[in-house]
């Protein structure tokens, strides 16, 4: 058979398996840089905030206001665990906005019944066109929470209402389901008091499948025994302690997970709030923030600060996480697309010399080189071009360094937070480590490829997130 | 067949990698483990015996013994948590027993450190322990903004005029760390602050002179009339709106003579400083002026303005109802948004 490809045929087929492993060991050695950068990072953090004090920022009438923006969409089953947690925690100066962006459940009524709402009135300038807000209500028990019924529009419409109705010069972007720890905003503000040129930060996001959860706080965390979702908490901290630590660095974070972010409001108003007509708004808005700040010369620092932690919960389908999945990257390619100008540009700086070019080489296009590197090596071996010996030396040489990062990774946890401190946990973590190589890592290679495929044809839906919600602790056993 | 020489080695390498930090983590979290059973036990002793020496009042040479020769980043994490809940003479015995163990002269050495990291660490635990020492003050100076803010968090409860006057001046640091810290620790420092920030005031302009004006907003005491007057025709608009807002929290007649004018600044963020203080004192007499904010270019000055003739009562209200049949369709617009808000919130 590999006579009918000829000589030229075979050597193409081999050189291009080179330049597949080139690639890889390209790009895990970029990873390096990065997992570098972010222990140099991560030691000058811990040494900062090593018995820091913040009970001063706690009860400083000088600390900024922080306005927290929830959008919900028939959240009625979790909303009031939600938002309890997010009532208690622990900043000074806060105000609570829950959108309701036209749920169709009893969201609205749920929230009424339990923090006793009234229907208020108040005067909001309307910078960002949003769709209409149906009624707004404060609650008589917790004056600091407000609720905004407005008509359908997504998550973006309904963050450019909060925008709206926020009073605070920080805003807080989540989602109505993330889970913060108490002092999360505290250790996130930081960034905000330490320098005037910062417009956002972002924090850390953990999985919380597997944990334990009481009244909206993780209480006990334990690395899930589910693949998907265990592989999923390996893919959140290599994305985190060292992706975004790592760029925090070198000056070219441009990521703030949606699930929990603050930003200065000002900033994100004059920007123009968030997109509609995109399904990667939240990178969309941070990469807007940045390319203003080289066009108009404002602030436009973006800090990511390791330790404020917040929760979610991951997919445990393959139909749920593929199409999560497939919607980030048809959000990344096209927000990339979108700004395309920055792309090599000297004007935008490292964004634009480094920033754009990683995101767009080695983000948007892994899944097209780990495409062509396995179709082809299945094609080699299928026709006699390559023996198993090599095909296996292959597979092993591509992943294996990414391997060893991720375990790199998971030292970087253990000696800054060591959250997962059992031995059992430390021996999962690290299974799923190495069993992401074995078809999981494919199969996100398809999704991906599906995204970018679909983002080609200008497909722009969100698809439904399933959640299974929370695992509660133990209830105590009566008559004790 | 391909040469695989080439992977092979490559190979080797990440395995060889991969195997190092198998190691490396499962290494480490043993050490953890061990270190922590060893220290739970260690740390709980020295809890009790710290405890009875600070509560008791009496010096047990064997509890001393024991706080003495524990591990010293372990002394140092017990006796700074135990001195989050004390104060006065609790705290004094605290701070004895920290000298008899040499935890205050380890904290000394660290701040004479050249690193600032060690330096940080020496302030942290002196500014816990509450310790009157001037060679925290000297860290005011200190060539990193944590030490300097470190050193600042120390001076809150210090107040003396001295260190008040050191603070003053680093109202102009540069670095917006050290600076929140400085603001903070005056603000605690509370009536002691006033004379000396308001003469700081009157000869002070641009950044540290704004910074100094949000301090003295909070204490709001009419002593800082004289500057905010002065510092309200400065060229800066940030200076002018904190000294709008003082004004505003001061709250007298001549203040509020001075915000009338203000409604007149070139820049909106001041006019609405203006009209938000004058709401504040309920200034009648400004009505007229306030509602021409309501037909002001920008939003939040028509806002403000409104809201203030609102807070104002009868004659704001009477305002208000007229703009409503007036020829400016905004002012018309905010006018009713304004009184269609229920009471508490135009209060509000």
């Amino acid at each position: 058979m590999s006579e009918s490809l000829g000589i030229s045929g075979n050597q193409l087929l081999i050189g291009g398996q080179f330049v597949v492993v080139a690639y890889f060991l390209v790009v895990n050695g970029w990873y390096m840089l990065l997992l570098v950068s972010s222990l140099l990072e991560m030691r000058r953090h811990m040494l900062l905030i090593a018995d820091e004090s913040r009970h001063l920022l706690l009860s400083s009438t000088l600390s900024p206001t922080i306005s927290i923006l929830a959008p919900a969409f028939n959240e009625e089953a979790t909303i009031e665990g939600s938002l309890r947690a997010l009532l208690a925690l622990q900043y000074p100066n806060l105000e609570l906005i829950v959108i309701s962006d036209g749920s169709k459940d009893k969201t609205v009524q749920v929230l009424i019944e339990r923090f006793d709402l009234v229907p208020v009135k108040t005067i909001y300038e309307q910078r960002v066109k949003t769709k209409a807000v149906r009624s707004l209500y404060r609650s008589s028990t917790y004056p600091a929470l407000v609720v905004v019924d407005k008509e359908n529009g997504g998550k973006a419409d309904a963050l450019n209402v909060g925008l709206s109705f926020a009073k605070g010069e920080l805003v807080c972007a989540m989602d109505a389901d993330t889970l913060i720890e108490a002092d999360g905003l505290q250790r996130m503000v930081r960034p905000f008091l330490y320098a005037t040129d910062v417009v956002a930060t972002g924090g850390t996001i953990r999985v919380v499948n597997g944990s334990e959860v009481k009244f909206g706080r993780v209480v006990r965390t334990r690395v899930p025994t589910n693949a998907l979702a265990g592989i999923q908490v390996v893919e959140y901290l290599r994305a985190f302690l060292f992706g975004r630590l790592g760029w925090n660095r070198l000056g070219g974070n441009i990521i703030i997970s949606g699930a929990f972010g603050l930003f200065r409001r000002e900033s994100v108003l004059s920007a123009g709030g968030y997109l509609h007509d995109t399904v990667g708004e939240d990178m969309e808005l941070v990469l807007r923030l940045k390319r203003l700040s080289y066009e108009r010369g404002g602030p436009g620092r973006i800090a990511f600060v390791p330790d404020p932690v917040a929760w979610t919960e991951v997919p445990e389908s393959l139909k749920v996480l593929g199409r999560q999945r497939d919607r980030w990257h048809r959000g990344l390619a096209d927000v990339l697309w979108r700004h395309r100008r920055m792309a090599l540009n000297p004007r935008y700086g490292v964004t634009g010399l480094v920033v754009y070019p990683y995101y767009a080489f080695v983000e948007l296009l892994a899944p097209v080189f780990e495409a062509v590197g396995l179709i082809s090596l299945s094609f080699g071996l299928f026709l006699g071009i390559v023996d198993w010996n090599f095909a296996a030396l292959f597979y092993l040489t591509a992943y294996g360094l990414g391997t060893a990062l991720t375990a790199f990774t998971l030292i970087l946890e253990d000696i800054s937070f060591h959250r997962y401190d059992t031995f059992r946990d430390r021996t999962l973590l690290l299974s799923w480590a190495l069993l992401e190589n074995f078809g999981y890592r494919q199969i996100t290679v398809y999704w991906r490829l599906r995204g970018l495929w679909k983002f080609l044809r200008g497909k722009k839906d969100w698809g439904t997130m399933e959640r299974k919600g929370f695992k509660p602790l133990a209830a105590p056993t009566s008559g004790a | 067949m391909v040469d695989t020489g080439l992977l092979n080695r490559v190979m080797f390498v990440e395995i060889a990698l991969l195997v190092l930090a198998v190691v490396i983590y499962f290494s480490h979290g043993l050490w953890l483990f061990l270190n922590q059973r060893r220290l739970r036990r260690s740390t709980e002793t020295a809890r009790e015996s710290l405890a009875r020496l600070v509560t008791r009042g009496t010096i047990v040479v064997e509890d001393i013994a024991l706080l003495r020769q524990l591990r010293h980043d372990v002394q140092e994490n017990v006796f700074l948590e135990i001195s989050r809940s004390l104060t006065g003479a609790g705290k004094e015995r605290l701070r004895f027993v920290a000298q008899e163990v040499s935890l205050l002269t380890r904290a000394r050495k660290l701040c004479e450190s050249g690193s600032w990291t060690r330096r940080l660490r020496g302030t942290r635990v002196l500014s816990r322990m509450d310790v009157a020492d001037p060679m925290v003050a000297k860290l005011l100076a200190d060539p990193h903004p944590a030490v300097r803010a470190q050193a600042a968090e120390w001076a809150a409860i210090q107040p003396s005029l001295p260190i008040i006057s050191t603070m003053l001046t680093m109202l102009a640091d540069p670095a917006t760390q050290a600076r929140f810290a400085v603001q903070d620790a005056l603000l605690r420092m509370g009536g002691i602050v006033a004379e000396p920030l308001a003469a700081f005031l009157e000869t002070h302009s641009g950044l540290p002179a704004e910074a100094g004006l949000r301090v003295a907003g909070a204490l709001a005491a009419t002593g800082f009339r004289p500057a905010a007057m002065r510092l309200s025709g400065s060229d800066d608009a940030g200076v002018r709106i904190e000294a709008s807002n003082l004004l505003g929290a001061i709250g007298d007649a001549p203040s509020a003579e001075r915000l009338t004018e203000l409604l007149k600044d070139s820049d909106s963020r001041v006019r609405s400083a203006a009209a938000r203080g004058l709401g504040r004192m309920q200034h009648w007499q400004a009505a007229s002026q306030l509602a021409e904010g309501l037909r002001d270019a920008a939003w939040h000055v028509r806002r403000d303005a409104g809201l203030a003739l609102r807070s104002i009562g009868a004659p704001g209200a009477l305002f208000l109802r007229r703009a409503l049949k007036g020829d400016d369709a905004f002012a018309a617009d905010m006018a009713q948004l304004v009184l269609d808000l229920p009471e508490a919130a135009a209060a509000g």
